[in-house]
């Protein structure tokens, strides 16, 4: 576990573990930035971060991408072993969520107060701003945390609110955002419009790794970001607030101040998305920004979204199983696991111990009612407590030898779905699975199981064994 | 005038065809690229791009937009009933 004070530290640690690609030669921020970004994804578990300084345009910008977008640098981001495997991470993201909730340590000021600009603001020329995917309707900013607060509970710090939302640049100072009705901050918004009054954003951009992660979590309303990232890395989560009462996190790069616009909407999109495709163009609310604070020589840092696997799918692949898990796990403690991993849980697979036949459809059933489950688990396979769901050759051993599709698999039509997921029918519908790939137990006596094969008696010791001599052999 | 540019130099809109852009910024090493921006269905766009981001005539028909049809997008999220003020 590890608190990291800003963005330029936890970079500093990825370039010690050689996480951190310098880029160096001359780049044009269309196509270069979104054609190096879609390749690093494909470098596997190691994939670096990547900092680019010879920007075309600029003579000193720099930005940096991939920052989350390996296993390797997700663990650093906590704090652990760059070589600990998912279920590891998984398992102590879940023990630390549940150290719920840490402290706030306000302070009052932070580096980002550098340099301060009040009038004149031009986004386009302060920020190193790109196009990602070709049909984009702009450029946006992909990675920021937006800080509110709930106009009708407006001192009450566990409402307030931390969220990553996606930004289009519109004009000089105006920017879309893009608030489902899902999102906390939808909420909020709601009540500010009620009362025919703007509400007060910050924009966060360029932070430390936790906060980005924990904006990323699909958490309660009454959940505090910060208080979740403060038991994240073990100590009390730093802010400064600002004038309007918005708590900024204290190691970020940029600062962006302003109003969402009361009972304002304005063409946003399309955006790639998620899913790995477009969002498509709707009327969405609008930002005036008033004041940008920054460091001296800000870094911005931006996210490829492409088709999966990218960046995005690490930053919503933990934080999303994670919440799931300690949902489900409080109703039915025989769950073991909940791998969401695959594009923000549309398809996610839990393991449980199987009390009588047809427990598994039961605990199938209770992640649709998760909040989450709500609007994006669609395909749901349960498996059984020896089966590692982050271990896809066993969940497809499950799937091939314990699911007889005549009893084993329950559709439910016309449930609740996010709008991005390009399956649904209409937007927003969408009919549902579950797959048990659990073995029957009484008194389900389907099947003709016999006996289960056994590991042998001392594999574990000699595959301790074995490692060791491998190392040996590879020196 | 070109078929691309209004009389000013501005670029019509690549996306929707619109008179209504303007320079949003320019880059801080002079002379490198311009970003124009729309005020009808926002599209922003650099000069160093490739035509299929930059030419009315290139730009990919799935994307294309047209300004009538742009109030008849999906609103989200809707706009709720303003409260009552107290009295």
């Amino acid at each position: 576990m590890r608190a990291y004070q800003d963005f330029r530290e936890f970079l500093s640690v990825l370039e010690q573990q050689k996480q951190l690609l310098r880029i160096t030669d001359p780049i044009k921020l269309e196509p270069d930035m979104a054609a190096a970004s879609a390749a690093a994804t494909k470098l596997g578990n190691r994939s670096p971060a990547l900092m680019f300084n010879n920007i075309a345009g600029y003579q000193n910008a720099q930005i940096v991408t991939n920052v989350h977008g390996s296993w390797a640098n997700h663990a650093l981001a906590l704090g652990m072993d760059p070589e600990t495997g998912v279920r590891d991470q998984f398992l102590e993201f879940v023990r630390r969520y549940r150290m719920f909730p840490g402290q706030l340590e306000r302070v009052t000021s932070a580096p980002w107060q550098e340099v301060v600009i009040d009038k004149d603001i031009n986004l386009f020329e302060i920020l190193p701003l790109f196009r990602w995917n070709q049909g984009d309707g702009g450029f946006f900013i992909d990675k920021p945390c937006v800080i509110s607060r709930d106009p009708d509970d407006w001192n009450n710090d566990d409402v307030e609110n931390v969220g990553v939302y996606r930004l289009q640049v519109k004009d000089k100072n105006h920017l879309g955002i893009q608030t489902v009705p899902q999102h906390d901050i939808a909420l909020q918004l709601a009540h500010a419009e009620a009362r025919g009054e703007d509400l007060p954003v910050a924009i966060a951009l360029g932070n430390e790794p936790i906060i980005t992660l924990m904006g990323a979590t699909p958490m309660l309303y009454t959940q505090l970001e910060y208080k979740m990232a403060a038991v994240m890395q073990g100590q009390p989560y730093r802010v400064v607030q600002n004038a309007k009462g918005l708590d900024i996190p204290y190691g970020s790069e940029v600062v962006l101040e302003g109003r969402i616009l009361a009972r304002k909407r304005q063409p946003e999109g399309p955006f790639g998305e998620f899913p790995g495709y477009y969002s498509g163009c709707h009327q969405y609310p609008l930002i005036e920004i008033d004041r940008m604070l920054h460091r001296k020589d800000p870094i911005y840092e931006s996210v490829y979204v492409g088709r999966p696997w990218t960046e995005l799918d690490y930053l919503q692949a933990l934080t999303t199983s994670a919440p799931i898990f300690d949902q489900i796990n409080a109703t039915f403690p025989e769950v073991q696991a909940v791998n969401a991993l695959y594009t923000h849980g549309l398809v996610l697979i839990v393991s449980t111990k199987v009390r009588y036949g047809g427990f598994a459809k039961a605990v199938g059933l209770r992640v649709l009612s998760t909040p989450h489950g709500l609007g994006y688990a669609k395909v749901i396979i349960v498996v059984d407590a020896d089966v590692d769901p982050f271990d896809l050759n066993q969940v497809m051993w499950a799937m091939s030898v314990r699911v007889n599709p005549a009893g084993d698999v329950l559709m439910m039509p016309n449930l609740a779905e996010n709008l991005l997921d390009p399956a649904c029918q209409p937007s927003g519908m969408v009919t549902k699975m579950i797959i048990d790939a659990t073995m029957p137990v009484p008194p389900d006596t389907r099947g003709d199981y016999g006996e289960i094969l056994e590991t042998p008696m001392g594999t574990d010791t000699w595959l301790q064994k074995l490692e060791a001599l491998t190392k040996e052999l590879q020196k | 005038m070109s078929a691309t540019t209004q009389g000013s130099g501005v670029p019509v809109c690549p996306r929707c065809r619109s008179n209504t852009t303007e320079v949003r910024g320019v880059s801080p090493v002079a002379g490198v690229w311009t970003v124009y921006g729309c005020d009808t269905c926002f599209y922003t766009w650099r000069s160093t791009e490739g035509e299929q981001n930059t030419n009315p005539d290139k730009y990919p028909e799935v994307f294309r937009l047209k300004p009538e049809n742009l109030p008849k997008l999906q609103v989200a999220p809707r706009i709720p009933p303003l409260q009552p003020k107290a009295q």
